[in-house]
């Protein structure tokens, strides 16, 4: 075999390893019953979410994201990788629906209005809404917001 | 209306009428080899073109002059837009933008059979296929017409009358960039027609044992292609400018999948004009250079599927409702018709000695780097293709959503293109050089490169952050220093610039010169590009703070100061000025227009002198500019007096009177004069919020000037216009986000050597357009 076709082979070696492989490692967003967005497990069921809220006895921070949102990759990044907005969302129950393809939270972003996102609603364990985040905050903001939330929807 | 159709729509039906029938005349000349119908066919052709064109530019006049009879046209534009929005509306949505691409196409087509330049039987069969390309967008045009009436896409809008305004047009397209960006690409699009079809009949036409016209045309092939590269990159490089200014989209480039899906004929058109170099001078890649020069345009259609599709949702779905049939039918055909004939060419040929010659030469000579060069560009096409492509077939597959972000790109492509920098490098001195040296060279390098990689690898000049649970391959890939490109591109700009050198030197004609000198610039630029994105990427840096009562602020008060948290910034808020478009005054109607408005409307803007008053027990009644439009409030609460100019907002209500046709009624919160207008209850189509902001870095003022967001009334999109600090070494990124309550949430991003990316493609551009214009064995005379 000549060097030219020898290269070739290998070109096809490394397309097919490279493609097993990086499908393989691929970071999971969602499956079944949640979605990853910052590393977090989000409920994607409104049912399910008001279920555990109220049977722990926690508020809701619903989420409304998209994959295409910029903003929403930072609040990934850099809220949600965060260990004080990680301490203060362990007293929520997460609930993210993605805008394209919400699924059952359909009905739910239309009740809050949620048309573009990034968007935020915290709820009471009983459904309520007691605050929202529209657009984009930065950190600090997010967590007074988050920390208020907690005391107004329990 | 002519039985039933607009007129735009017959323009279009003639044109999927002689479209066609060139078509089928041209194949006919091809299979009968004959020239008899020569006559009717350059007039099909050019039928086709001129409709083509009067129904874009038919459709541009209705545009301009806003004739919102047509749902398109209602769709896409709006009063309030100046003149220039008013034209780019007309692409601004799937119909329109398949207009113009089908109207360059024809264009295209029509020049080749007019000019006719090649007397080969195999030149119909080019002129058929392109031609039959442009058929089946004339025919898709027919079946979804952007001369739609209103009343048959909004009957709901048209149940009230013409509508005096548009509905709009997507703010993100409110930009000068949307004027040249979409044609640019377009038109690259559009040149690659004939390419695509000339890589067909050379496989048809080999296997029906003729002799191919590829071979004849590869020169002006060659220029048709290069035209089409330089075009492509221009609308890349516009595309990136733009998203670097109207913000949302995350700095110049992202990989967002439309971004992604228009690397990939790209890199494409890149492999192909380095593999069709090698064919015109020695006649290798005989099945490959043809095959690839004909997958092109099958590409590009497939990047304007993914970017309008919405299969992959992306910034650039801008038009709902996805994409034709017509647009999925001319991909799935096109690719066919490039791939088989190809394939079928290639499998015959294993047993012709044409297969087994085209090889030998030294194992390490720059045939070999060429085609690892080749190879690895389509490697690079491909790391894109399968980003675009594994989460759709791993959801159908197992319903499992996985995500595809910028380190998936980044750190697959990276170690592509230090690879290929190596090789470049060493392709170019090979020319001067024994393959012993060169190998020395090369390994060398590659010793420098990972010591940089692994020995420069402080955390923050990682190319990626990585966690201990990551894949190995991102972990060791992400674990590299950004500077492993610094060796490897060095190398590459040395070489070049060392061939160049070397070969000016002997050579005399200048056109040659100025061909070689493109040559040069376009692999410096790209070495000068790759090192600057590379660095952007991992140097760039963000930080953010909010500012409560923001809209608060006035020029004269106390302005607002924050540090901006992770930056050395402090950033300072002094003004809050909103504008709006248009004003109060400018969006209320003359008394004339008032009576032609839709009688059910809720409230009615109305602008007018005052030419009589009537005063009544409870109420006061004035007429407006002496007509029979009036007018009205309870007594008391609104002054009007004759002779002045008032704005008045109201419900219509019934005048009780002969002489009246019109009377609005108002109150005194909705009504005032043209010096003090009713603004506070007016919703403005878009309203500009303007911030006055400064940047300190210590004392020293960074950037100084407006940060705006504009907001759309019924849209719940905003756009943002950035304050950027151009500098030597990068540019400091100010944008403000409005939130709730009034409050400003202010981002400062750092772009370190964002000049030095874009003087990278600039080179590469001016040593592509050299390479157009100079070469001489493409077309070019000295």
């Amino acid at each position: 075999m000549n060097t030219r076709k020898t290269l070739t082979v290998a070109f096809f070696v490394v397309v097919l390893a490279m493609g097993y492989y990086s499908m393989n490692a691929a970071p999971v967003v969602s499956d079944e019953a949640h979605t990853y967005e910052g590393g977090l497990e989000w409920q994607t069921e409104p049912g399910t979410a008001l279920e555990m809220a109220q049977s722990q006895d926690k508020p809701i921070l619903v989420y409304y994201w998209a994959t295409w949102c910029t903003y929403c990759d930072t609040y990934s990044d850099d809220h949600y990788r965060n260990e004080t907005v990680r301490a203060e969302l362990d007293g929520y129950v997460l609930l993210a629906i993605n805008l394209d393809e919400p699924g059952p939270g359909a009905e739910l972003a239309r009740q809050h209005e949620a048309t573009y996102p990034p968007q935020h609603r915290i709820m009471t364990p009983e459904g309520e809404t007691v605050t929202s985040i529209e657009g984009y905050v930065e950190r600090q903001r997010m967590l007074r917001i988050l920390r208020r939330g907690a005391e107004e929807a329990t | 209306m002519i039985l039933g159709t607009t007129a735009g729509t017959w323009l279009l039906a003639v044109a999927a009428f002689a479209g066609p029938l060139a078509t089928v005349l041209l194949g006919y000349q091809y299979a009968a080899d004959t020239r008899a119908y020569d006559r009717v066919i350059r007039v099909a052709t050019s039928v086709t073109t001129l409709a083509l064109a009067s129904a874009l530019v038919y459709l541009t006049v209705q545009f301009v002059t806003g004739d919102y009879t047509n749902a398109y046209v209602w769709d896409n534009t709006a009063n309030y837009l100046p003149l220039l929005y008013k034209l780019t509306g007309v692409y601004a949505s799937n119909k329109g933008s398949v207009l113009l691409w089908a109207l360059l196409t024809a264009v295209v087509a029509t020049t080749t059979v007019l000019l006719n330049r090649f007397d080969v039987r195999g030149a119909r069969l080019t002129q058929a296929l392109a031609m039959g390309v442009v058929s089946v967008f004339a025919t898709m045009l027919v079946s979804d017409s952007p001369f739609v009436p209103l009343a048959a896409e909004f009957p709901d809008i048209a149940a009230n009358g013409v509508p005096v305004d548009g509905s709009g047009l997507n703010p993100l397209l409110v930009d000068p960039f949307m004027a040249i960006h979409p044609p640019v690409t377009f038109s690259a699009y559009a040149l690659l027609v004939v390419p695509f079809a000339l890589g067909v009949t050379h496989f048809v036409s080999r296997l029906r044992g003729h002799d191919s016209v590829f071979v004849e045309w590869i020169d002006s092939t060659t220029r048709w292609l290069r035209a089409s590269w330089l075009l492509l990159t221009a609308a890349i490089t516009l595309g990136g400018i733009w998203a670097y200014r109207v913000l949302g989209w995350g700095g110049f480039w992202s990989w967002d999948p439309v971004e992604t899906a228009v690397l990939i004929p790209w890199l494409g058109l890149s492999a192909v004009l380095h593999s069709l170099n090698r064919y015109r001078t020695t006649g290798q890649y005989s099945v490959l250079a043809p095959a690839a020069t004909a997958i092109l345009f099958p590409l590009v259609v497939f990047a304007t599927t993914v970017v309008r599709s919405g299969v992959f949702r992306s910034v650039h779905s801008f038009a709902g409702g996805g994409i034709g049939s017509g647009i999925l039918f001319i991909l799935g055909s096109t690719t066919v018709l490039a791939v088989v004939p190809a394939f079928v060419y290639w499998f015959r040929l294993q047993d012709t000695a044409e297969g087994a010659t085209a090889d030998g030469g030294p194992r390490f000579g720059q045939p070999t780097i060429l085609h690892a060069a080749v190879l690895a560009f389509v490697l690079l096409a491909f790391v894109s293709v399968w980003g675009l492509s594994f989460p759709v077939i791993r959801n159908l597959a197992s319903g499992v959503e996985v995500g595809v972000d910028a380190r998936y790109y980044n750190l697959w492509s990276f170690p592509v293109v230090v690879f290929m920098l190596l090789g470049g490098g060493a392709y170019a001195q090979r020319e001067r050089m024994s393959g012993r040296v060169v190998l020395g060279t090369v390994a060398a390098v590659l010793v420098v490169t990972l010591a940089a990689g692994i020995g420069l690898a402080r955390p923050e000049w990682q190319l990626a952050t990585t966690e201990p649970f990551d894949p190995l391959y991102y972990r060791v890939v992400g674990g590299l220093s950004v500077l492993t490109i610094v060796p490897p591109a060095a190398y590459f700009a040395a070489g070049w610039t060392g061939r160049f050198v070397d070969r000016v030197a002997r050579i005399d004609s200048r056109r040659v010169r100025l061909k070689e000198t493109g040559v040069v610039l376009i692999h410096v630029g790209a070495a000068i590009l790759v090192v600057a994105v590379s660095l952007v990427y991992v140097f760039s840096a963000t930080g953010s703070v909010g500012i409560a009562g923001a809209t608060g602020l006035d020029d004269s008060g106390e302005p607002v100061v924050r540090e901006v948290e992770g930056t050395p910034y402090t950033v300072e808020v002094s003004d809050y000025r909103p504008a709006n478009t248009p004003t109060v005054t400018e969006a209320a109607l003359s008394p004339a227009e008032v009576l032609s408005t839709d009688p059910s409307a809720t409230a009615v803007l109305v602008r007018g002198e005052v030419t009589e008053v009537q005063r009544f027990e409870n109420v006061t009644i004035a007429q407006l500019d002496g007509s029979s439009v009036w007018v009205g409030a309870d007594r008391g609460t609104v002054a009007f007096e004759p002779g002045t100019e008032v704005v008045v907002r109201g419900s219509l209500s019934d005048p009780r009177s002969t002489n009246i046709d019109a009377l609005v009624y108002t109150d005194r919160e909705n009504a005032g004069t043209v010096d003090d207008p009713p603004t506070d209850v007016y919703q403005p189509r878009v309203v500009d919020h303007r911030f006055q902001v400064t940047l300190y870095r210590g004392d020293e003022v960074v950037a100084d000037g407006i940060v705006a967001e504009q907001s759309y009334r019924g849209r719940d999109m905003n756009t943002n216009d950035p304050l950027i600090a151009r500098g030597p070494l990068g540019d400091t990124y100010v944008v403000g986000t409005m939130t709730r309550g009034g409050g400003l949430s202010i981002e400062v991003s750092r772009y370190p050597l964002a000049n030095q990316m874009w003087f990278g493609v600039l080179t590469m551009l001016v040593g592509m357009c050299l390479l157009f214009v100079f070469d001489p064995a493409a077309g070019a005379r000295d």
